[in-house]
């Protein structure tokens, strides 16, 4: 047995399994291979074979209080999908529309430890990343050129990434990405009928019923979405109504870092460390801001893989009742 | 220089990063290509008393372990902000031959026909029998395509009581073409792919299939009918035969020039909006036009595409394009 879900942001329908619900077991997962550091380019003593650090956040040894090295790098990508010098020049081509690849594409390393990953580290060092990821967004920003900023994690092969040293990525662009355009549209609609923010009403209910709550704290809720794209597919949001990441306190900075480190760990207890992406859906810069927008994280574990009715048609086939995954999670011992 | 590039119909913007390319005969990812056989009996190859269906050795057959329940009428309820309906529609399984093959690349012309043909009469049966507005067909090559471990080829044909996201977008995007240019946003496609000819693939008197111009991902190929028509069950059984030629065509060179790699392959039909009153199957039948996706499974979606919708592919369709003309079969 099955129920089509629509959510009310983007008018997505899915397929949720909740009958007979796949459990942590269910999905295959043999952990993540590890590969030899010799070589790794990410590890302190080797910052000359990476590009130009974009910023940095000096390291504190936990013992004597004494800064030394680093905590987290942030640097420009060896690889980059975009070229960051240019003009945004738009060509046409009869129906066609194209533009020179302009924009930024930057890593950030998380951590100067090889064999750790973002679940592994303190909490002081955990919201170093949240600093460098608030840095980078404010700073690239400036850049007139950009519309929008990406902030996003590939953990694990099957989740895309290459380099096992752990790193997120931050790619800034010229346009406002689909998804997010339509999550923006979608919730303006919605605050246009309603008076409310869509996001906002979607946290009283998740507070009001918490059969679908991970975790919170004073600032964020941490939860499985009622209509996921993906088992196990969970979402970190401000509770406060902000449409802007750039403009939380030092204090949220905080809090986001402990929240967001507690269900990457859940996460990872609970189904034997699986590949994941997670990526941050903020407000588009150098434009005018939309107030009926709430910025928030969304963490998808790579769990299943999609076939061509999920290809063809965007209705995702999601085989864990978010209800049971949020229990799942919500049980697991740390 | 990268590219970023628009997709004339649902307005996506993709990244085509030359820089990153590497040629095209090595994009393979091994890991893609394989086709599992569990060896058990195989459940396709037997005569299914429970079939729907059967002609020219093709058998319908209704899923196993459905999700989706076929009901007369359905009762949207409201959760809160969200919309729920019980897990109502329709899914079967076209087995495609009687024998133990896999790829529909190696089934030979007349029985890809067959295929379609039924096809067309499933879908005909269900709007006749069936209460839903909506239907794909669709199927899954490879394991990492999303099929299970039986190398016999089938593919799926589900009837929903929704219209999904994608069609959505698609039918949006054609529509607001429509209203600026009076034209089919594909038949202008066919026509400017016709005159530069620099992604056409495969060309029949009426077929035309292409790498599109804003590919998301390395090799993926659109097939579009040339002669406008917003239903693929209405096309004209006269031409099933042309339309299997080019598809067996395009699944050859894959298989041959991408190492036999896992694939999905998708048609795309308007929806059949019931007891319509106000013309809007009328504008969806003059702004839709139905067309087949096929899409080799050869590299993964990571956190930026997933995040986004924004895709990056590194290699230009325009090479893609050159490398399979340049595959003998």
């Amino acid at each position: 047995m099955s129920e089509l879900r629509c959510d009310p942001i983007l008018g997505q329908w899915v397929i949720v399994k909740t009958v007979d619900s796949l459990g942590p077991d269910n999905y295959k997962n043999s952990g993540q291979p590890l590969e030899h550091e010799a070589t790794c380019q990410f590890c302190p003593g080797r910052e000359h074979m990476t590009p130009p650090e974009v910023g940095v956040i000096a390291r504190v040894d936990p013992k004597t209080g004494q800064q030394e090295g680093w905590q987290v790098r942030a640097v420009s990508n060896k690889f980059p999908a975009l070229k960051i010098e240019g003009l945004l020049d738009e060509k046409r081509d009869g129906m066609y529309l194209q533009t020179d690849g302009i924009g930024a594409h930057e890593v950030v390393i998380e951590t100067p430890a090889h064999y750790q990953n973002l679940t592994d580290l303190s909490d002081a060092e955990m919201i170093s990343v949240l600093k460098i990821y608030k840095e980078r967004v404010v700073d690239l920003s400036k850049d007139k050129r950009f519309k929008y900023i990406v902030v996003f994690k590939n953990y694990g092969e099957s989740a895309g990434t290459t380099v096992e040293h752990a790193h997120s990525q931050i790619i800034a662009l010229p346009m406002i990405p689909k998804y997010v355009q339509q999550e923006i549209d979608g919730a303006k609609k919605y605050f246009d009928t309603n008076k409310n923010c869509v996001f906002c009403d979607m946290i009283n209910q998740e507070q009001a019923d918490k059969s679908r709550l991970i975790t919170q704290n004073e600032d964020f809720i941490s939860f499985c979405p009622y209509v996921p794209r993906y088992p196990f597919e969970s979402w970190i949001l401000p509770l406060k109504h902000q449409s802007e990441f750039s403009e939380i306190s030092v204090d949220e900075q905080t809090r986001l870092a402990l929240i967001l480190k507690e269900t990457l760990l859940r996460i990872k207890r609970c189904l034997n460390n699986p590949s994941y992406n997670f990526y941050l859906h903020i407000a588009p810069i150098n434009e005018a801001r939309p107030e009926s927008y709430h910025w928030h994280v969304e963490i998808v574990p790579k769990l299943s893989s999609v076939s061509g009715f999920e290809w063809g048609t965007g209705v995702y086939v999601v085989s864990t009742d978010p209800d049971q995954a949020a229990s799942y999670l919500r049980n697991v011992a740390l | 220089m990268p590219e970023l590039r628009k997709d004339p119909v649902v307005n996506r913007w993709v990244i085509i990063a030359k820089e990153r390319a590497r040629r095209p005969g090595n994009v393979i990812d091994r890991q893609a290509a394989e086709v599992v056989d569990s060896g058990q009996s195989c459940i396709y190859c037997a005569e299914d008393k429970n079939a729907i269906y059967s002609k020219d050795g093709i058998q319908v057959i209704p899923i196993r372990d459905p999700l989706l329940t076929d009901t007369k009428e359905w009762h949207p309820k409201n959760f809160g902000l969200y919309r729920v309906i019980d897990g109502t529609g329709h899914h079967e399984v076209v087995v495609e031959a009687k024998d133990h093959v896999a790829n529909m690349a190696d089934l030979d012309v007349q029985q890809i026909s067959n295929v379609l043909q039924v096809y067309t009469e499933r879908i005909s049966g269900l709007l006749k029998d069936s209460p839903y507005s909506y239907f794909v067909i669709y199927k899954n090559y490879g394991i990492s395509a999303g099929s299970r471990p039986i190398a016999h080829a089938r593919s799926h044909v589900v009837a929903l009581p929704i219209v999904p996201l994608r069609a959505q977008e698609k039918i949006k995007g054609a529509g607001q073409y429509y209203t600026k240019h009076q034209c089919c946003v594909y038949c202008d496609l066919i026509k400017q792919e016709e005159n530069c000819a620099s992604r056409v693939i495969a060309q029949t008197e009426h077929f035309i299939a292409v790498i599109p111009f804003a590919t998301r991902f390395i090799f993926e190929i659109q097939l579009y009918p040339k002669k406008h028509g917003c239903h693929f069950h209405e096309m004209d059984l006269g031409q099933t035969k042309e339309l299997a030629g080019i598809i067996k065509t395009i699944l050859w060179k894959i298989k041959i020039g991408l190492d036999d790699c896992a694939y999905n392959f998708i048609i795309h039909s308007a929806p059949v909006l019931r007891g319509d009153m106000d013309g809007r199957q009328e504008s969806l039948s003059e702004s839709y036009h139905w067309h087949i996706e096929i899409m080799p499974r050869l590299t993964r979606i990571a956190g930026f595409e997933k995040g986004t919708g924004f895709y990056i592919c590194s290699i230009p369709p325009e090479d893609m394009a050159e490398y399979l003309n340049g595959i003998k079969l």
